[in-house]
């Protein structure tokens, strides 16, 4: 999130004291920059390889088109409803008072913990719903929905409650306030958040395999498996990776001029509105429906399977994936957050190399997780040391991954006022000393967050995981892959539901309210 | 104990000119102020002194040490400066006696630590809150807090940003009062920067008036508020009347003026100015013979004075004085006045606006 500090940014004007970084921050910060291009290089010097012959066999075939279509539609469809879901549950939340709203809000970010194949799988498993594209935005819709509330609860939050007040004496209502001061001031984070959802189903891959659609990912997914070909499945994942990069640029442009006006004063804490009952009925019944459909009834099949099944539950098994899941989702966060920290901190102080970075892992995070599995098997065949290793998967997801960390870890910098590293200097501490002392401390949440994030988002991942694994290493995701493909779901139903079990924790920890301006704004 | 002295001074920041020319010597251990409008440059020049900001001309000196010349300088945290920002500025992840113990160096032993610690917390009247986070403190406990954690590093000299601008009107004179009696009492050269008027003149030794990124006059609050520079100066330590005036040249002391003789009454060469007057140089009579007589057109009431606002026949702006105890008067009454002040005159023909 770009939060520029009001105190600091006055003061940071060309000639405070040339602060070069240091050697060892801007050497960080090209490794950082120089891994991140890695993948984008290595897709390219495969789809280069490809003759000019089947080059048009891939472009031109009908086939090719289809996949645009359904894949484009499918991000338009999910994003309309899942933006207008989220800032309708946002608007609840934040106007209605309703009991419990601390449970509640808890509750409704937990689809996030719910990976879309999961969410499919339960869907599927009860046996009488269909499959197909509506079928897909169903699913999608209901599991995405969350990041729009997220988005717009914060923007909820930015609005100065006066302007609300002045409007409402001014001659608006309730709903002419909404229309005429609110919508305004939250339509571009709305937007930001409603992109965040388009990219997410650019990138699935569980839900749109299981449910039969045929986007992008599906294709390249065949055409690897299918025939090995990778140089036309490199062809599909630039593609896929082109119209990736339009959401994400469109999405930091929305998020740039995200622009709240504050009243000096202080904003005073809002009591909720006294609403009849009639509205606050009506919220209770949407939220619970909302609660019903993207909460209780996944988790309940999945809870039917786990204790309708007849194989006995190979407890060993299930530790065994546990254990992966976890340890390579923590190497993948920890590696993200080195990575992280020199790029956070250089973009903040404005130098070259961090804006530059900053850039390269932005435009990394359209990379689908499919097309950076495709990267590093490239990449990983050329040096079969790593190949199939815990290391390159821990590193996939690093990358893969590496916007969210930066977002939060830059978002937590650029919060440490100027003036304390200042005060800090002329108490006698030297730059790297003020790092450790005062930004680094104080950055310590941030840090964390973005963190948490990584390792909640790399613990769902499937399609890279199932390409870079080692052999026989199995994950959660994996488990629950490999038994819902071939339709056995009762035997996949404790791999769920522990992938779920684990993965609400850090949910739980990152969408808190008070770490609501750590989290930055990719989600 | 240390004397500050700035020589030619010049600052850049982007393609702006921020300071420029700028001279000050500040004997060692004064409290100087540096007064002057927002925008005039007088927070980077702190900044810069502080080491904060670099120089793209001149010399400053620490002392005999010289910490800048040109755009050579020596980096703020070797400058051993106390620095109080406008926001107290306490590191909040840090207890009390953490902040104020932030600059020791390694070697320093927990106990020495502990004491320097505590000698410096009785010394801003704060015993007994080492153990106390930022957050638990009121406004002034911060800036007493961040005033002792400047003067735990024994500072050269100690800058200060208008430190009370965030405390609320009562506390600020307590607070301002007690920092400035501290700083004075233990002799630290200080620097203090602030648009306040009262501030600058009641606390310091010296100060330095800044207009457009240079010191314009300098000197001991009396001597800047008494014989100011010119009219538009005089406006930066209060209310100042700029009134066109001719003076005889063969007695200077004869002027013609609205608020003087009329020119039928004098009779010689005169020169042409402005005399400068403050509002409380000028007596009001509520009758009096052979005085110039005004109307009053308002009153603003402060308990323990008034300004009265007075139309002059023969000036176009209002005419302002200041009276003090019991007030009767009241608008659209005509009253006599009288300058009893020096008389500044300025040669130069008053800028019609």
């Amino acid at each position: 999130m770009a939060i520029i500090n009001p105190l600091s940014a006055k003061k940071v004007k060309g000639g405070t004291v040339e602060n070069p970084p240091s050697p060892l921050l801007i050497f960080a910060g090209l490794v950082t920059l120089s891994l991140a291009a890695l993948p984008i290089a290595y897709l390219v010097r495969r789809a280069t390889q490809i003759d000019a012959q089947s080059l048009s066999i891939v472009l031109f075939r009908a086939k090719t088109l289809e996949i645009i279509f359904t894949t484009l539609s499918l991000a338009l469809f999910v994003a309309l409803f899942a933006t207008a879901l989220g800032v309708g549950i946002a608007w609840m939340l934040n106007n209605v008072a309703l009991p419990f709203l601390g449970l509640i809000r808890a509750l409704v970010v937990l689809p996030v913990a719910i990976p879309s194949y999961v969410f499919t799988y339960s869907w599927l498993s009860l046996g009488f719903l269909p499959s197909g594209f509506i079928a897909a935005v169903v699913v999608l819709t209901l599991s995405t929905a969350p990041y729009v509330t997220l988005a717009a609860l914060a923007a909820f939050k930015r609005i100065d409650t006066s302007q609300l007040d002045v409007a409402q004496t001014l001659g608006l209502n309730q709903f002419g306030t909404f229309l005429r001061v609110t919508l305004p001031q939250i339509r571009n984070a709305v937007g930001a958040g409603s992109l965040i959802v388009a990219l997410y189903v650019l990138s699935d891959f569980g839900a749109v395999s299981l449910l039969g659609v045929d986007t992008f990912t599906r294709a390249i997914q065949n055409t690897y498996q299918g025939s090995f070909d990778r140089g036309s499945a490199a062809i599909l994942a630039l593609f896929l990776v082109a119209i990736s990069s339009t959401v994400i640029s469109l999405e930091i442009k929305s998020r740039e001029s995200t622009v709240t006006v504050k009243s000096s004063v202080q904003i005073t804490k809002r009591l909720p509105y006294n609403n009849s009952i009639r509205v606050k009925l009506v919220a209770a019944i949407a939220i619970i429906a909302y609660l019903a459909l993207a909460l209780v009834a996944p988790l309940s099949v999945l809870l039917y399977r786990f204790f309708s099944r007849v194989s006995p539950l190979d407890v060993t098994e299930l530790v065994n994936a546990a254990f992966s899941t976890i340890t390579v989702s923590i190497l993948g966060a920890l590696i993200a957050m080195l990575l992280a920290i020199p790029v956070a901190f250089l973009a903040v102080r404005g130098t070259w190399i961090g804006v530059w970075s900053e850039r390269a892992v932005l435009l990394v995070h359209a990379l689908p997780g499919i097309v950076m599995g495709l990267a590093l098997v490239s990449f990983g065949s050329e040096f079969p040391v790593i190949y199939q290793t815990i290391g390159l998967l821990a590193f996939a997801y690093s990358i893969l991954f590496l916007a969210r960390s930066v977002g939060s870890i830059r978002a937590a910098f650029g919060k440490v006022p100027l003036s304390l590293t200042e005060i800090a200097a002329t108490l006698g501490q030297t730059r790297s000393r003020t790092f450790y002392r005062v930004t680094l401390p104080l950055a310590a949440p941030g840090v964390l967050t973005g963190t948490l994030l990584v390792f909640l988002s790399a613990m769902k991942e499937l399609p890279a995981t199932l390409m870079l694994r080692p052999t026989g290493f199995e994950t959660l995701a994996t488990e629950i892959w490999n038994n819902t493909a071939i339709f056995r779901f009762s035997e996949a139903a404790p791999y769920a539901l522990l992938l779920v079990a684990i993965a609400a924790i850090p949910t739980f920890l990152i969408s808190r309210p008070d770490r609501e301006s750590e989290r930055g704004e990719l989600q | 104990m240390t004397s500050l002295e700035i020589r030619e001074l010049g600052v850049h920041l982007g393609n702006r000119e921020v300071l420029h020319d700028l001279n000050l010597t500040i004997p060692s251990g004064s409290f100087a102020a540096i007064l002057g409008p927002s925008g005039c440059g007088k927070t980077t020049l702190l900044r810069t002194i502080a080491g904060l900001v670099r120089p793209s001309a001149g010399a400053i000196r620490f002392g005999k040490q010289l910490v800048s010349v040109s755009s050579l300088v020596l980096p703020p945290h070797k400058r051993n400066i106390g620095y109080l920002p406008q926001e107290s500025g306490l590191f909040p992840h840090l207890s009390v006696g953490e902040n104020v113990g932030f600059a020791f160096k390694k070697e320093v032993k927990a106990e020495q630590r502990r004491e320097i610690i505590d000698e410096m917390l009785e010394l801003v009247g704060l015993t007994g809150f080492a153990d106390r986070k930022p957050h638990q403190l009121s406004g002034g406990q911060q800036t007493r807090v961040a005033l002792a954690r400047a003067l735990a590093i024994r500072p050269a000299i100690v800058l200060l940003d208008e430190p009370f601008s965030n405390l609320d009107h009562a506390l600020r004179a307590e607070v301002s009062g007690e920092v400035v009696s501290l700083l004075k009492k233990t002799k630290t050269t200080s620097l203090m920067v602030t648009h306040d008027r009262e501030d600058a003149l009641v606390s310091a030794d010296l100060i330095a008036l800044m207009r457009d990124g240079r010191v314009v006059q300098s000197g001991t609050p009396e001597s800047v508020y008494m014989a100011p520079a010119s009219a538009d100066i005089a406006e930066s330590t209060g209310d100042i009347l700029e009134l066109p005036a001719q003076r005889l040249l063969k007695n200077r002391k004869k002027l013609i003026s609205p608020l003087h003789l009329s020119a039928k009454k004098a009779s010689g060469d005169a020169e042409t100015g402005s005399i400068l007057i403050r509002p409380e140089e000028i007596r009001v009579y509520e009758k009096k013979s052979n005085l110039p007589t005004a109307k009053i057109t308002q009153i603003h009431y402060y308990g323990h004075d008034a300004i009265l606002e007075l139309a002059l026949p023969g000036f176009s702006k209002e005419v302002k004085v200041r009276v003090t105890g019991p007030l009767n008067f009241e608008v659209g009454k005509t009253v006599a006045l009288e300058h009893v002040g020096p008389i500044r005159w300025v040669t130069k023909k008053p800028t019609d606006e």
